[in-house]
């Protein structure tokens, strides 16, 4: 199953994990953080194929450049560490990020708006949250100083409940924000900040890409073989902007399938997904 | 200054030093060095109304929620990750209203532990403004910085109370190595007015140094030895987290208040008149032999988590 020749698909959580690999540029010191095995994934496979030069800052430990023995159920393990180059600490990292050098950070939320703000703080009013969340880490701060934002999550499609209505993750607006985008909920424009980083560049779903226009919002510039822009609508609480330039994403090839499969024995990627999503697959070159 | 000659004590006369209702910063992170032998201890010590500080946590914080031991929670995180997801106890806690809400971000936590440790009243920073931070916590203030004019945020100085940490050796002097990321321990060392750590295994100073000294001795109020003093997180590398150990944790907190005192806290806590008790309770030696194999192959590794 792991040799290249004999893969023929790949499945929704390896082109997500492609896709997030795309927007990491060769050169730069990037930072996964934790509970976040699609970015871990992404980081390294970025790393292995088109950015050797890579500065990879394991999330948890702060490992520099590490060769995980495998992706680990949970982030501050060892296994992920294994042959780091080099350590730095908690303080360092959040320092560089501060200073300027980190060149591209990943965030998600379980609410995203249509200018890249974030919730994973809690539902409802702030004073008396109807459902507390795990909290950001250090999102929120990585969100101003980092200078490119990769957001992703793999629960854009929301099924409807009882009553015909959706949870959107994509939301018209987040209940709190946790960590900054492109305007405030007040309708400050990001450049009225002190913040050096550029924000959000992109959003990876299980649905598709989003890009961000001259304005800072949101726009679907790549649908899935399996998808198209009025599913990504309906599934979408504010207004879509489609790119006139929409196209079907790309897909990995089968070497950079078996490189997340090498990586991933345990798949623990998949639990980032729903399970009908992990049963999504894309025939490769032209293969059925 | 923490300076006398030997702070080795009991795990009981250790936690003996949280008071209730005190600012504790718990060392480790998610799943890695965790000090719950000494969290579990002051549990049945009946330490109440703490206010906890952190950057990412999971069954520590959830663990003194389920035991109703916290009164304000101002971590970055407190989750069980991919794992298992959310932290049910802790969750239960602060939609209850029980845990005021406090939650911080990393590098806020850093800079705010940082003035305490020199001294200053605050750290300026540029993050957080316009985020919803800025409401959980009305005493971060701006100002126009009086060289650049740029908008600042300023966070004010945070000196714990007591810093919890487990290590992996110490001296009796209270020399303490930590081997692997020391997460943002050395920063509460630093910071806290006093210092207590549980520790695998405690060794001469001699033997100590080979290692190297992680936070010196005068930050240090106390130290307990306690073999698998982290466990269920890791403590490498004499031990990998207790994947088995912490679902049956999870399942049990997932079912709600009364099952969690039931079936885990009776059991794991209570029912444990100290560490040694604890550790047949969770399968003794086979156990623990078991956690130990990920230093064999990469395949017995995989095996803790399959």
């Amino acid at each position: 199953m792991n040799n290249p020749a004999s893969i023929t698909h790949c499945t929704l959580g390896e082109l997500m994990i492609y896709q997030i690999a795309r927007s990491i540029e060769d050169g730069i010191l990037a930072f996964h953080g934790f509970g976040s095995p699609l970015v871990q994934l992404a980081l390294h496979l970025a790393k292995h194929s088109h950015a050797p030069r890579l500065i990879l800052v394991a999330g948890a430990t702060y490992g520099v450049n590490p060769k995980p023995a495998f992706l680990t159920p949970t982030t501050n393990d060892f296994a992920m560490n294994r042959a780091a180059e080099c350590q730095l600490s908690i303080e360092e990292l959040f320092d560089l990020a501060a200073s300027g050098h980190l060149g591209r950070m990943f965030l998600s939320g379980l609410q995203i708006d249509c200018w890249g703000n974030m919730n994973v703080t809690g539902l409802g009013q702030y004073d008396r949250f109807s459902l507390k969340l795990p909290g950001g880490g250090g999102g929120c701060n990585l969100s101003a100083d980092a200078s490119h934002i990769t957001i992703w999550t793999a629960a854009h499609r929301t099924p409807l409940d009882g009553q015909g209505r959706r949870r959107y993750r994509l939301v018209k607006q987040c209940d709190f924000t946790t960590s900054v985008g492109h305007r405030t909920t007040d309708g400050m424009p990001r450049s009225t900040m002190p913040y050096r980083g550029k924000g959000p560049d992109c959003i990876v779903t299980d649905l598709g890409v989003f890009g961000f226009n001259a304005d800072g919002h949101a726009e679907l510039q790549q649908v899935y073989p399996d998808t198209f822009a009025e599913l990504v609508a309906e599934h979408t609480e504010f207004d879509v902007p489609v790119s006139a330039n929409l196209v079907t994403a790309t897909l990995p090839d089968t070497e950079i399938v078996e490189f997340i499969r090498r990586l991933d024995p345990l798949k623990i990627h998949e639990r980032e997904l729903s399970q009908a999503d992990r049963r999504r697959y894309f025939a490769l070159n032209g293969s059925h | 200054m923490h300076i006398q000659d030997d702070k080795r004590c009991s795990l009981s006369e250790l936690v003996a030093h949280i008071r209730n209702g005190d600012c504790v910063a718990i060392g480790g992170g998610l799943s890695w060095r965790e000090p719950i032998a000494a969290l579990r201890e002051s549990i049945r010590q009946g330490v109440n109304a703490l206010k906890l500080v952190g950057s990412a946590h999971g069954i520590d914080v959830d663990l003194l929620c389920g035991a109703g031991c916290v009164a304000v929670s101002a971590q970055s995180y407190v989750g069980f990750e991919q794992d298992f997801g959310m932290a049910p106890n802790y969750r239960r806690a602060c939609e209850a209203g029980s845990v005021t809400i406090k939650d911080s971000c990393c590098y806020t936590l850093v800079q705010q532990l940082r003035a305490a440790s020199q001294g200053l009243p605050f750290m300026p920073m540029r993050s957080v403004q316009g985020s919803d931070f800025m409401k959980l916590h009305p005493e971060f203030k701006t100002m126009l910085c009086p060289f650049t004019g740029d908008k600042l945020v300023l966070v004010p100085a945070l000196q714990p109370d007591v810093a919890i940490l487990h290590v992996q050796y110490a001296d009796p002097h209270g020399n303490l190595h930590i081997d692997g990321p020391p997460v943002a321990d050395i920063l509460f060392a630093k910071a806290s007015a006093k210092v207590i750590a549980t520790v695998e295994k405690i060794i001469s100073h001699e033997e100590l140094v080979q290692f190297g000294v992680t936070i010196p001795y005068f930050y240090v109020t106390a130290i307990a030895e306690v073999p698998y003093g982290a466990h269920p997180t890791a403590c490498y590398p004499f031990y990998a987290y207790d994947r088995e150990h912490t679902a049956r944790y999870y399942q049990a907190a997932k079912q709600g208040a009364n099952s969690f005192a039931d079936q885990y806290l009776k059991p794991f806590v209570y029912e444990c008149w100290d560490h040694v008790d604890y550790l047949a309770a969770i399968g003794g030696a086979e156990q623990l032999s078991r956690l130990a194999q990920w230093q064999n192959s990469t395949e017995d590794w995989l095996k803790l988590y399959e």
